[in-house]
């Protein structure tokens, strides 16, 4: 008889599974989020730690940017096989559109938040037309990405067996140009040295790819009961294979961009890269680079490990953390040195904690997305049976 | 049409930041939120120690990189007088201005105060939108929101607009607006005409017989961080001597 413990396929074994899932997440969303909303309400952005001395983006912006990529790179890899008609990997296409969309509702949740008039973005910006601006490009391509994502995801729910979607083909190219563009945003900003270069959209590129990669390992496993061999033959033959190599070349990839401009900041004397020094003198960054790549990197690297469930979801969650503080550290880092903001603001980098709502807005951004997920796994039939 | 410019020379001005309280007061500006201050530098340890200060307004830049990434055009350039200005109409507050702007001239109302006490909570503003209610409120009649000119409300992004609700009321094709001419004295701007030092000269940078452009060339204007591409309309005199501003890294270590 199927149980709350039952994940072994049993059809109401993952029913109760998936409404456990939502039932957790929605109980995450009304204590975290309901913190957050009654810290916004009661003092407005003063329940952010972000000043008027220079870090003017916290962490709600962290947030918002990589649950946005995560969805982003969860369609890309869906796209593997409606786009490019790679057969191993229609396991888990159905599952990457999914997680796409939840990760989407919890990145703009937490935005919203963050806004201060977020609606008025919605007219103001397709009817000013200020096409300069790379964030004028994000806030459509979001907007047309997101209707798109929900129209596949309706039509993939009313089809019980996965085909390919031509639909995927815009959705895919959708996520790609919202990828590159968020790494424009801050590639292009040449007065923060930190941020400024070419490769940063390529970076946000390869970094969505191998985020995407790590929520489907983890996701899959979750889907499971995190029993390796509780999977379809396909489904783990594509985890052993192929999904697990190319997470270990994307993870070597991501190591190499991320170790090279450390290393050229931290050598460069230019006047704003100082902040790699400072970067490179605390703990978080080695646990960003070392425990959370390097490890991962080489439990892909060796074939006993690689294909080893624990080491999957091991590496899976250590790269979700890692890409976290990665995206952290650049988004907060590029704002340190001081400009000229004001005589109050003497220091030689400008210090920035998040506030406790701001960590309630991370718990919030994770319950929405995993509420939406575990709803859609529960009763619409969104979750891969493989 | 003028391009209105600025012009301050570092030679004569004493720090003393009365520009930075002209336009407190002018602009119904919280204080320590400036919108003009003066920025203090020191290097060193007493006895060998070396002050050196800078007054920072807006650069009202040519090129402005605020402008090109507002997404939904609030920062504009007018194009009567060549400032840049913010309709807060239409400002969604996503601080993209903020974090574009290279010389850190533009402020958002509604987060804890950088310097305390917080005379926000002082002077509580009514309704929704209005963050305080400043006892040196500007007159009503002068306050325009679309063009960032009044008490800012929650929710936008502020900054120096070369009190172009004065400039703009100047005679049309005069050449300097200087507080010491009693024609032009109250049309010049805030800052510029309470210059105890005359360190400050504001003028038509496209009128060749201006004062503020006579004053570039014989003396040498310098513009702040010229690599950006920005272009300010702001000009410093240094008198030729050492770099303007020191950078964080250039600066001795104490
Ligand atoms: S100094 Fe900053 S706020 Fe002023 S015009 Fe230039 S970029 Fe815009
Ligand atoms: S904060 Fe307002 S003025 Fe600044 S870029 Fe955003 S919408 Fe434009």
């Amino acid at each position: 008889m199927a149980s709350i413990t039952d994940f072994s396929g049993g059809h109401s074994g993952r029913e109760t599974q998936w409404m456990l899932h939502f039932l957790i997440s929605l109980t995450i969303v009304v204590v975290a989020g309901g913190y957050a909303v009654w810290q916004i309400m009661t003092l407005g952005h003063a329940a952010f730690n972000t000043t008027n001395a220079g870090i003017f983006w916290g962490l709600p912006i962290v947030l918002y940017d990589y649950f946005l990529l995560t969805s982003t790179g969860l369609v890309m890899v869906a796209a593997i096989y409606h786009v490019l008609g790679v057969e191993a990997f229609r396991p888990v296409a159905k599952r990457c559109l999914g997680l796409a969309l939840a990760g989407l509702m919890g990145g703009v949740a937490v935005l919203f938040l963050e806004l201060s008039n977020p609606l008025m973005a919605l007219w103001a910006t397709p009817l000013n037309m200020q096409t300069q601006s790379p964030l004028f490009w994000k806030i459509l391509l979001v907007g047309a990405y997101t209707v798109l994502l929900a129209i596949v995801l309706f039509n993939s729910i009313k089809q019980p067996t996965v085909r390919p979607n031509p639909l995927v083909w815009p959705l895919a190219l959708l996520a790609l140009a919202i990828t590159l563009v968020a790494g424009s945003v801050y590639g292009m900003m040449a007065m923060r040295p930190m941020w400024f270069g070419g490769e940063i959209p390529v970076v946000f590129l390869i970094e969505s790819l191998v985020g995407a990669l790590a929520f489907t390992m983890v996701f899959s496993h979750l889907a499971h009961g995190f029993r390796h061999d509780r999977m379809s033959d396909e489904l783990r033959w594509l985890f052993e294979g192929p999904l697990a190599r190319l997470f270990g070349a994307l993870i070597a990839l991501h190591f190499l961009l991320h170790a090279g401009r450390a290393v050229t900041g931290w050598w460069s004397n230019a006047e704003g890269l100082q902040v790699w020094d400072h970067m490179l003198s605390g703990p978080l960054f080695y646990i960003g680079l070392g425990v959370c790549t390097l490890v991962p990197l080489v439990l892909m690297l060796l074939p006993a490990t690689r294909s080893n469930g624990l080491a999957q979801v091991t590496s899976g969650l250590l790269v979700m953390i890692g890409l976290f503080i990665a995206r952290y550290e650049f988004i907060i880092g590029g704002q340190q040195v001081p400009l000229f903001k004001g005589s109050w603001v003497q220091t030689q980098l400008i210090e920035y904690t998040p506030s406790m709502t701001e960590w309630a807005l991370l718990g919030l951004g994770i319950g929405i997305a995993n509420m939406v997920y575990g709803f859609a796994a529960w009763k619409l039939g969104g979750e891969d049976e493989a | 049409m003028a391009k209105w410019g600025m012009v301050i020379d570092l030679e004569t001005c004493t720090g003393c930041q009365a520009c930075t309280t002209a336009c407190a007061m002018e602009n119904s500006r919280l204080p320590g939120e400036n919108w003009q201050d003066v920025l203090f530098y020191s290097e060193g340890d007493y006895p060998h120690l070396n002050v050196s200060w800078l007054p920072r307004p807006c650069m009202q830049c040519e090129n402005p990189s605020c402008v090109s990434v507002c997404p939904t055009k609030a920062t504009f350039v007018d194009e009567g007088t060549g400032v840049v200005l913010v309709d807060w109409n239409k400002c969604i507050g996503c601080k993209y201005c903020m974090v574009a702007c290279p010389y850190g001239v533009r402020f958002y109302m509604d987060e804890a105060p950088v310097v305390e006490p917080d005379v926000k909570a002082a002077f509580p503003g009514e309704g929704r939108r209005q963050v305080w209610n400043p006892p040196f409120r500007m007159p009503d009649e002068y306050a325009d929101p679309s063009k960032g000119i009044g008490v800012q409300p929650k929710g936008v992004v502020s900054k120096c607009t070369f009190c172009h609700h004065k400039i703009t009321q100047a005679p049309e094709g005069v050449a300097d607006l200087d507080e010491d001419d009693p024609e032009t004295r109250e049309f010049t701007p805030a800052c510029v005409r309470v210059c105890a030092p005359k360190a400050r000269f504001f003028g038509d940078l496209d009128n060749p017989e201006s004062n503020v452009n006579r004053l570039i060339a014989e003396k040498g204007g310098v513009r702040l961080k010229e690599e950006t591409g920005n272009r300010p309309k702001v000009y410093y005199l240094s008198g030729g001597g050492s770099p303007v501003v020191p950078g964080q890294r250039s600066k001795r270590r104490s």
